[in-house]
């Protein structure tokens, strides 16, 4: 715990109302329901869980409930016939950012369970093709059942590490939804004096996603977008990430809006300067936005 | 590696969908199906000289159709999704019959629909939601819905 308050500590200049984000971090997670319109619609959706006993209110994404109350024990059918996938409100951010289309072709890099993969499907209508990569047999398990549940056609689930995948076609829009550190999802248990949903591990993680995040830009067509997200507040896996892609690749950083705001991408940590493109990466920090933090990277290939 | 369907083997599912259950071939024109492991999968059209991405491929699209005992047999998660399309053999039951007939594995059936076309599948609902489909022979509805969802109703008794 005292590791991730220090490193906090160094982003206090950085964080607007940072005191109030401490206080945020002491409090559970909010539960959001994302409405499958592949399904259901968003007003029958309701109905069905108001008779299931749920209660919930509005976001500023239509499709996105917030969850003020319900049975955790009771089995909800609208879960089972994939009405609903529960995810993060900013679980949602990086695919409105990434915006596909009906009959694209997208390419979701580290898509496993897919509670990105399925939000990509419904705004593309189920249409054109969505092709769901990751490299854990296991997770693939839940992003298989998590595609099927919801019903969706338009996909191809691969399997392989994403730096090193070997795909015959090129790409409109890609997902890099990296493997981090996943300080965005800590809160502080103030009663054992530690950290909940604290990741195990030591592997080299921005390494990891500097060599995805390349290989995810080598395989956009021309004039293609990427969007490269974290649910972490590290700027070496964010900021220090794309600045890696634009030293190595030209990459040029788009500004992008969402009917949520984040605050401006960091340009000078630890005494690195960033380019100043990173200023249109946006950070959604927990208490700003009531839910796990996110960063967000919109870029193009030109 | 999936193999798309011959013109006669997809004829041969979309004309049993539309014999049992009304549900026109109109509504795939726009799909492809593929056998993949003993399995008929609907994939969204991707158009001609589409190829899978060999070494790792996994799956494709939504499993469709199987086999069971020479009899052609939807999958729970087809007819969760394209269920409302169809317009025959479909039964309504109430929540009280659903669970027995997910805790005894069957049902005694007293109603004479006009609706069911004599033995087969049939389409559930519950509340005009789809469910799956379960197989009629005679007067009983033998249960054959998946486990989870069997399990997820049967647990819809304590929770009322
Ligand atoms: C943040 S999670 C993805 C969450 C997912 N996009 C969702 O919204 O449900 C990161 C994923 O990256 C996968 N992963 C880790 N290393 C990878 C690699 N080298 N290539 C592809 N996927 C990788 C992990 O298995 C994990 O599922």
């Amino acid at each position: 715990m005292a590791d991730f308050l220090a490193f906090l500590e160094e982003l206090r200049e950085l964080i607007p109302n940072f005191d109030e984000l401490l206080s945020h971090l002491k409090r559970p997670l909010p539960t959001y329901f994302r409405i499958n319109t592949l399904k259901i619609s968003i007003k029958r959706a309701k109905e069905t869980l108001r008779s299931e006993g749920v209660e919930f209110g509005p976001t500023k994404i239509p499709e996105i409930l917030r969850i003020e109350r319900f049975d955790a024990q009771r089995p909800l059918l609208s879960y089972y016939l994939g009405y609903i996938y529960p995810q993060a409100l900013s679980s949602a951010l990086p695919v409105l950012a990434l915006l596909p289309k009906e009959n694209e072709r997208v390419l979701d890099l580290c898509a496993a369970p897919g509670g990105k993969t399925t939000f990509i499907s419904q705004l593309m209508n189920d249409k054109g093709l969505l092709v769901a990569n990751d490299r854990k047999k296991g997770r693939i398990t839940s992003l298989l059942s998590n595609v099927k549940r919801l019903g969706i056609t338009n996909t191809v689930v691969t399997i392989g590490r994403g730096e090193h995948l070997d795909l015959p076609y090129r790409f409109h829009k890609i997902l890099v939804d990296a493997p981090c550190s996943g300080q965005g999802k800590y809160r502080f248990d103030e009663r054992h004096g530690t950290i909940k949903y604290m990741k195990r591990g030591k592997t080299n993680l921005s390494a990891i996603q500097k060599a995805l995040i390349k290989k995810g830009f080598d395989l956009l067509l021309p004039g293609g977008t990427l969007v490269y997200s974290t649910c972490t507040l590290d700027p070496e896996e964010n900021e220090g990430v794309i600045q890696h892609l634009i030293e190595k690749r030209g990459a040029k950083v788009l500004d992008f809006s969402i009917p949520i705001e984040g605050c401006p991408g960091i340009t000078e940590f630890r005494g690195k300067r960033y380019d100043e493109g990173v200023r249109f990466c946006k950070r959604f920090y927990p208490h700003k936005i009531d839910s796990v933090g996110f960063f967000i990277a919109k870029i193009v290939k030109e | 590696m999936p193999k798309l369907l011959r013109n006669e083997e997809r004829e041969l599912i979309l004309s049993f969908l539309d014999w049992r259950f009304g549900i026109k071939r109109e509504h795939f024109t726009d799909y492809d199906i593929y056998a993949f492991s003993r399995q008929a999968f609907l994939f969204r059209a991707q158009g001609e000289n589409f190829t899978f991405p060999k070494g790792h491929f996994l799956r494709c699209g939504l499993p469709f159709m199987r086999d069971v005992a020479g009899h052609l047999k939807p999958t729970t998660c087809f007819i969760q999704k394209f269920g409302d399309l169809a317009h025959k053999n479909i039964i309504t039951l109430g929540k009280e019959e659903l669970i027995e007939l997910c805790e005894k594995g069957e049902l005694a059936l007293d109603k004479n629909s006009k609706d069911i076309e004599g033995p087969g599948y049939v389409i559930t609902k519950l509340d005009g939601h789809v469910l799956g489909v379960n197989l009629l022979i005679e007067n009983r509805l033998l249960c054959r819905f998946p486990k989870a969802l069997k399990e997820t109703i049967k647990r819809l008794k304590k929770s009322q």
